[in-house]
């Protein structure tokens, strides 16, 4: 079996690298066959990737702890669910996950747009192929899946940790963002290198980057989930490297979706877009690497890891390769329309842009400050929360407001007048709500202040948004209120899917306000009986029980929950110890209360041999609203995402106008 | 503002002197990132860093009343300084295991910052070759 593994790898290497070599020579020799079979090359690469990920899960699934890899994270008894999911825990079996979304991803972009921007694929297929080579050529080489040895009795077992559901769906949803950003970048780099200076690459693309952005911003609300009910130290975010690297592509394709708008609208910021899709696909590199490459405990480690220097080799050659290219194509890019007025719809997006990029730096140079400053001055400076929450507050309250003032602009040019009737209902509505939540007490916290208000503008500005699209289209074409609405969305699926998500912003900026600046905690030693209060909840310590599980030892210790009078039923809080791998895991106790959004988080700190235990407990008020986010997040992005008919004719039409064939 | 000139610029002007102002701002309000040691290279510091290294000897005490003692040593190296700490133990705490705790060294005791401690992930994404 591992044998089949390893030969899959080598075909894959073989074969990314025809794609890579095969296809840059068609494509500079203009060899339609040749470039077909390029293409080709990558469509089989998927398939023999996909032995390779066949092979890799079969060992987990059947407990061959020949394979190293599976004897490093798996053991017998662990669940089958969580053993196919260890498969990607490793280092070896992410880069295989990675090269398998890779492929895949490619695969279905080459197949589905070959036909009508044959150009662009053309030089596209060697750039996929090229960053394919690249990790097939690690898998094969360097850090190979398909180690054997002798069989060991049973498997080292996989982190108690990671045995949560949660934890089975953030990693792949995270690749599937990462690896989905090649694809825009190999359009892009694809288009340059083809002299193309439309916008045919980011139409193109466009719900390309949307599926990666969405399944970056949805796992990374996945792994908060599991770090605030697995990790369980009260919070959700920690501003950890490892967290870093997911949020920084993140939002840089949150500028460039919005940027791109603006090429596609008035033609302009093109040099832009394509560094910010060079930016963000780096990023993710960057991220894949900061997480696999050991150079976060120290540069010493960073050093003696296998796959760090390739890693570091290769996003320096991506970048310098990408700019080399960008430079020399910087006559064709020069924009024919410029900024007109520093108030207009072109210009809001300019600020989101600026404020989100200089958001993505200041993260990066807190990831990267440690390292450098081990390097240079050989001793690690860390800069920790007060730095991140700084920015995050500086830049991050300026762009819930543009938010709001966006989208309502007019393009151009628009007056101050005309904007302050605009936003006349808006404004009052953020003012009513800062001042009821002032005399309610929130003025404990003025960034909470402040993003509440924020949010109602925001909220009050989508709102009327959706009112006037509907009282508009109710008197173009009549019919009822709703069927006027579902026509609206339906008709400007990228506007309203847009607003959506920006719905889930302001959502997810309301929970992390509500959860980060105006939570208590309590915590105290509790005998059997005594009672502890958190906010204006009791909770009463009333029993210790110990039980097994699969895998397991539980010990839970049951606290009866009352606020006021109202009995509400107990909470379970206490830990597990794991045989395989003798770990012990706390396992936190939340209830949720669904109408206010708020939870109660019970962490049994310390369980002491006299049956008395340690508790800490968090009243965390909206915090529900996160997760609700998410899902909010998700029907915006799939409103924006879905096919639509009207729109693909709208730019057939568009391409003919312009003499560029949509279809050759 | 002059309409003959081109906006964008402006724009940059204007961004570079807001970064300025904010770094300025920042400089001020939140001061600067925490150096990390190991034990070894403790001697003579005041103020707060991060100490790194492998908990070694017994562990003692409570960590809810009292503090909880260990002894700290360099992860490569012999130097060790004893260490007092108060406030939530992680999971993968115990002797052997790499960690990382804020504080200052105060008479030849490092004086940890409640809740500060964390352990060094051991083996969430590569299990450590012991061999090599």
């Amino acid at each position: 079996m591992p044998e089949l593994g390893r030969a899959a790898l080598v075909a894959t290497l073989g074969l990314t690298l025809w794609a890579l070599l095969a296809g840059a020579f068609a494509a500079r020799t203009r060899r339609r066959r040749l470039a077909l079979s390029a293409q080709n090359a990558l469509l089989t690469a998927f398939g023999t990737t996909a032995v390779a990920a066949g092979v890799l899960v079969a060992a987990f699934v059947r407990d061959d702890f020949s394979f190293v890899t599976a004897a490093n994270a798996s053991s017998r008894d662990l669940p089958l669910r969580y053993a196919i999911s260890a498969g990607w825990s490793s280092q070896a079996g992410s880069l295989l996950l990675w090269l398998l979304v890779l492929t895949g991803f490619s695969s279905a972009a080459v197949l589905l747009n070959r036909r009508t921007a044959r150009d662009i694929v053309a030089w596209a297929t060697p750039v996929l192929g090229g960053v394919g080579v690249f990790f097939a050529f690690l898998l094969v080489a360097v850090a190979s899946p398909f180690e054997t040895q002798a069989m060991p009795l049973d498997g080292r077992g996989l982190n108690p940790s990671l045995q949560n559901p949660y934890m089975m769906a953030h990693p792949p949803l995270l690749y599937l963002g990462f690896v989905g950003l090649t694809v825009p970048f190999a359009f892009a780099i694809g288009s340059l290198l083809a002299r193309r200076t439309d916008e045919r690459w980011i139409v193109t693309t466009r719900r390309w980057t949307l599926v990666a952005w969405t399944a970056l911003g949805i796992g990374q609300l996945v792994g908060a989930k599991w770090a605030y009910e697995e990790v369980g130290w009260g919070g959700y975010f920690a501003w950890d490297p490892v967290e870093n690297a997911a949020l920084m592509p993140w939002l840089a394709a949150t500028a460039y979706l919005h940027s791109v708008m603006i090429q596609e609208k008035r033609a302009m910021l093109k040099i832009w877009n394509v560094l910010l899709v060079i930016f963000a696909f780096s990023l993710s590199l960057f991220g894949t690497f900061l997480t696999r490459s050991g150079i976060l405990s120290s540069i010493h480690s960073f050093t003696q890891s296998s796959i760090g220097p390739w890693f570091l080799g290769f996003i320096c050659l991506v970048v310098l390769g990408s700019l080399a290219l960008v430079f020399a194509r910087l006559p064709l890019l020069r924009a024919r329309t410029k900024l007109e007025s520093l108030v207009s719809r072109e210009a809001t997006f300019l600020y989101n842009n600026l404020l989100l990029v200089a958001l993505t730096l200041t993260i990066l140079w807190g990831v990267a400050y440690p390292i450098l400053t081990e390097a240079v001055r050989g001793e690690a400076v860390t800069l920790g929360r007060p730095y991140y929450d700084f920015f995050l507050r500086i830049f991050g309250l300026p762009l819930l407001l543009l938010m709001g003032i966006g989208p309502l602009v007019a393009w151009r040019r628009a007056s101050v007048r005309s904007l302050l009737l605009t936003f006349a209902w808006p404004l009052g509505a953020a003012v009513g709500v800062g001042l009821i939540l002032l005399a309610l007490g929130a003025g404990s916290s003025i960034p909470g202040l402040i993003a509440y208000s924020f949010s109602a503008f925001v909220l009050g500005t989508i709102a009327l948004e959706f009112v006037r699209g509907t009282r508009a289209r109710r008197s173009l074409a009549g019919g009822s209120w709703p069927r006027a609405f579902s026509d609206l969305v339906a008709r400007n699926r990228r506007r309203y899917g847009g607003y959506v998500v920006h719905a889930a912003i302001v959502l997810l900026a309301i929970g992390v306000a509500g959860s980060s600046a105006y939570d208590t905690v309590s915590e105290g030693r509790l005998a059997r009986g005594q009672t502890l209060a958190a906010g204006d909840y009791r909770l009463t310590y009333r029993a210790l029980e110990e039980r097994p599980a699969a895998n397991a030892t539980e010990v839970r210790a049951v606290l009866d929950v009352r606020r006021g009078a109202d009995e509400l039923g107990s909470v379970e809080a206490g830990k597990n110890a794991y045989t395989a791998e003798r770990q012990v895991s706390n396992e936190v106790g939340i209830r949720s209360d669904l109408v206010t959004g708020e939870d109660l988080f019970v962490i049994a700190e310390q369980v002491n041999p006299d049956g008395s235990v340690y508790f800490r407990v968090f009243v965390k008020p909206l915090v529900n609203l996160i997760w609700l986010a998410g899902l909010v997040f998700l029907l915006g992005s799939l409103i924006a995402l879905w096919p639509d008919a009207r729109e693909q004719r709208r730019l057939a039409t568009r391409y003919a106008a312009a003499g560029i064939p949509a279809r050759r | 503002m002059a309409r003959k000139r081109n906006p964008a610029r402006l724009v940059i002007a204007l961004s570079v002197a807001a970064a300025l102002a904010i770094f300025l701002l920042y400089a001020s309000v939140a001061g600067g990132g925490t150096p990390s040691l190991a034990p070894s290279e403790l001697d003579g510091r005041t103020g707060r860093v991060a100490l790194a290294g492998k908990v070694v000897g017994r562990v003692t005490g409570d960590a809810h009343a009292g503090g909880l003692r260990f002894v700290l040593r360099d992860v490569k190296g012999t130097s060790t300084v004893p260490v007092v700490y108060e406030g939530s133990v992680p999971d993968l705490f115990r002797v052997g295991r790499d960690v990382h705790v804020e504080g200052s060294l105060r008479n030849g005791t490092f004086v940890a910052v409640p809740d500060t401690l964390v352990t060094k992930c051991p083996s969430k994404y590569a299990p450590e070759k012991n061999a090599s």
